[in-house]
């Protein structure tokens, strides 16, 4: 019943990908060094969670959600992009400082779906009487 | 692996090549003033396990830098040949102090992503305390 809850299931999925975004950023800082390496980014949670919604990919609860090793990987290439910019002689396109703007953005992004999360089920809690 | 798992891995495999960057500019360094020492140098490339591209990052072989190494002027040193010339070594000490420096703070980056994965870690377990 609750899983249902547009609120809850909007808070879960920008977690989630605040924590795919993460995941792409510190790949990307990994190999700021590796000789011909492009960096690259997820699509930002507003774009990919309208995208995917049409099609049930990001919003769907059941089961399969953010769960399965295949779609997680298959939301993570289709929402993946290649960062356009000036490369260095060897290659490497990292911008370092680019990185840790996006760092910021994400942990951000994370901790404000925490927080709606966690006041949505206080709204919960407290309807059904609890303590908060 | 959950995202923010894999973030982990990916920050650890990043400063472990930085470490191995570092422990081969410091063995460059302690052989600056070694007789014929060649400069040692590591390149990163991307880990593929099972033919993916996993993301995480690696130190490639260790390749010897084949510039000139520097005459040293010194008749009474023995390895000294007619002309009071010796082979030194082909260590810069500016570049690589340089290089330690960009190591350090290419370690500091990974380490920040690290701590961040780790907060958002802690944030996740905390929802579930209440």
């Amino acid at each position: 019943m609750f899983e249902n809850l547009e609120i809850l299931r909007q808070a879960q999925a920008m977690a989630a990908h605040a924590g795919a975004r993460q995941s792409s950023i510190a790949q990307n800082i990994a190999n700021a060094d590796t000789p011909g390496y492009r960096p690259t980014d997820l699509a930002p949670f507003a774009e990919a969670y309208r995208e995917a919604g049409a099609d049930e990919g990001l919003r769907r609860t059941r089961g399969g959600h953010f769960g399965g090793e295949e779609l997680r990987a298959a939301v993570a290439e289709r929402f993946a992009r290649l960062i356009p910019g000036a490369t260095s002689p060897n290659g490497n396109g990292v911008s370092v400082e680019a990185e840790m703007m996006r760092g910021a953005e994400v942990l951000q992004q994370h901790e404000l779906a925490l927080s709606i999360y966690q006041n949505a089920l206080g709204v919960l809690r407290t309807s059904l009487g609890r303590q908060r | 692996m959950s995202d923010i798992a894999k973030t982990l891995a990916l920050s650890a495999s990043g400063m472990q090549a930085q470490a191995a960057r570092l422990r081969h500019v410091s063995e460059n360094i302690a052989n600056a003033d070694t007789p014929g020492y060649h400069r040692k140098l590591v390149s990163f490339g991307e880990v593929v396990e099972g033919g993916r591209h996993t993301g995480k990052v690696e130190t490639g072989p260790v390749a010897l830098d084949r510039s000139e190494l520097a005459r040293i002027y010194d008749p009474s040193h023995p390895l000294a040949d007619e002309s009071g010339h010796y082979d030194g070594s082909n260590v810069d000490l500016v570049v690589e102090i340089a290089d330690a420096r960009e190591a350090q703070r290419s370690y500091e980056a990974n380490l920040r992503m690290f701590d961040q994965a780790r907060q958002m870690q802690s944030a996740l377990i905390e929802l579930l305390r209440r």
